[in-house]
């Protein structure tokens, strides 16, 4: 077990938690948008900024990369905090001026419109949840980051979306919602990743309720794969 | 998106906000909408909870099955609490007592706790716009204390106030719809909701507590040991409830009507009715004439949602 302080009062974790996690688990609000407990930590939003005391030197960083470590000393609301994660509230709604979960946000932190010019594109904050997702929860690794600096923005290698199967956990985990999935009769459709996939129809009912693609996938994946016939029905009819 | 792959459900906070170990029957369709409802509201949350089922299973003395703060309150005033949680806690963070953080304010009641007792503080709540939500657990009758009938259940069912018998045939009105009611309070979000389609619930909590006013959401919960149906189909009963057009899952935000589980066609009325105990003694001809009735109710929500 690591002791450690947050906020003048003492805390226990286990190893290879990270500080985030700990507030978390205790209660501790820290705002964060990049990360997700079943994911790696990737520290791509910037906003779960605390002062960490170590050795008598402070440091101002992200607590979802930061491992605890005993004895240190996090503070989460400390005048610099506030400064530096309205600042980055202001550059993150810069890049995502209609989002409602970041325009909530940014309210809840003070941050009252941008200095910046506001993005026109979409509203991709590059947090690298749906990176993520498909390659560790999905395992498909459909999609990637591309370009660097200014120009870096999340798209299928080769802009193919090769391995995308369709299953919309991309979709579902996006704090912007700047991914749209659409079925329209029986093609499943994804703008960003420019995909389109054949859907299967329920033999009972005729509803497409999973796309020909996922089935290959996971019957590729599974140790033990379900029988072909599994997939005949829809879960409603099964 | 109405059909959840495998994969979406992964993205679930894994956090459990409802201990286990509560004395719901088996099958319980209401203490799994609860957890579903607590799983996403997550920690900054203050519930205020009407008798009812939920709080005779959750916590008999000492014990208690909520892990975030909990009031229970009497029949009537769930509304009334909740709203004064939410004003308390605004004046507490204008004096600066209290961190000026987001904290959801949930009142939950059974149908009984809502749609009869519960009403008239629940219709001033809604009036008065205070930003909480509500969340009413439907499983049509007064289930803990055996199935007495209530306004929010169906015509036909057979209940230990309304049985069925040679001359009736069990609850002689028809369901009040608690949903439109809300909606005619003009409030930004009412939303019905099922457990057995928990992405889609999952949504709807979301959008709920995310807009700024008063929220209304009614979940079915399905009650094995009321309806008559063993506790293995409860999801199954739920589905169908929502397949046949008895319950069919939609939102209203800002009055433009949208239905979120779209359904090509309505299953049979008695692949719903047939299973269950209540509904047994129906005859051909009164089963016709529910199915002719849901059958209209779902071409009007249909209609609504095509002109928005």
């Amino acid at each position: 077990m690591i002791t450690l302080w947050i906020d003048n009062k003492q805390y226990k974790a286990a190893e290879g938690q990270s500080i985030l996690q700990v507030a978390l688990d205790n209660g501790i609000d820290i705002p964060h948008l990049c990360y997700h407990e079943k994911l790696s930590s990737y520290g791509g939003c910037r906003l779960c900024q605390v002062e960490v005391t170590k050795d008598n030197r402070t440091i101002l960083t992200t607590s979802c990369t930061y491992p605890v470590i005993d004895g240190i000393i996090v503070q989460t609301e400390t005048p610099r905090v506030i400064k530096a994660r309205r600042f980055i509230m202001e550059l993150l709604l810069s890049l995502a001026p209609q989002a409602p979960k970041i325009k909530a946000l940014a309210k809840e932190m003070g941050a009252i419109g941008t200095r910046f010019t506001p993005n026109t594109g979409d509203n991709c904050i590059k947090c690298g949840l749906c990176v993520r997702a498909c390659e560790e929860l999905v395992g498909a690794h459909a999609i990637t980051f591309t370009h660097r600096g200014a120009q870096r923005i999340v798209e299928p290698p080769f802009e193919e979306a090769k391995n995308c199967i369709g299953c919309g956990t991309c979709v579902q985990i996006c704090p912007t919602g700047c991914i749209n999935i659409e079925d329209r009769g029986m093609e499943r459709k994804i703008d960003k990743w420019k995909k389109t996939l054949k859907m299967k129809a329920c033999k009972r009912c005729g509803r497409p309720f999973i796309s020909f693609a996922e089935i290959t996938f996971i019957m590729n994946k599974a140790k033990n794969p379900p029988s072909e016939n599994w997939f005949e029905y829809c879960s409603d009819c099964r | 998106m109405s059909s959840a792959g495998v994969y979406i459900v992964k993205t679930v906070p894994s956090k459990e906000y409802l201990a286990p170990g509560h004395r719901a029957c088996p099958g319980c369709g209401e203490a799994l909408a609860v957890r579903l409802v607590q799983k996403i509201l997550g920690r900054n949350v203050i519930i205020a909870s009407a008798t009812g089922c939920m709080e005779i299973i959750s916590s008999p003395f000492p014990l208690s099955s909520w892990e975030v703060p909990w009031i229970h309150v009497a029949f009537e005033n769930a509304a009334a609490v909740a709203g004064g949680i939410e004003k308390g806690l605004q004046v507490l963070k204008h004096k600066g007592k209290l961190k000026a953080k987001k904290i959801n304010v949930i009142a939950m009641a059974g149908d009984g706790g809502t749609v009869d007792i519960g009403l008239q503080s629940l219709s001033g709540a809604l009036e008065r716009g205070h930003n909480i939500l509500f969340v009413c657990y439907d499983n049509e009758a007064y289930m803990n204390t055996g199935v007495q009938r209530s306004s929010s259940t169906p015509f036909g069912a057979s209940t230990t106030t309304s049985p069925a018998g040679m001359l009736k045939v069990g609850q002689r009105t028809n369901k009040k719809n608690m949903v439109e009611i809300a909606i005619a309070h003009g409030i930004p979000y009412v939303a019905t909701a099922s457990p057995s389609y928990p992405l889609d619930l999952a949504d709807k909590v979301k959008k709920a507590v995310a807009i700024d006013g008063p929220a209304y959401l009614h979940i079915l919960s399905v009650c094995p040991s009321g309806w008559g149906i063993p506790g293995d189909i409860t999801i199954k009963m739920g589905r169908l409830a929502v397949q046949s057009g008895v319950f069919p899952l939609y939102e209203v935000e800002n009055g433009k009507y949208k239905i979120t589980v779209p359904i090509e066609e309505l299953a049979p009325i008695e692949l719903y009715l047939k299973p269950q105990k209540r509904f047994r003694h129906l005859q051909e001809e009164t089963i016709g004439h529910i199915g002719k009735d849901v059958r209209q109710k779902w071409q009007e929500l249909k209609k609504r949602s095509e002109r928005d």
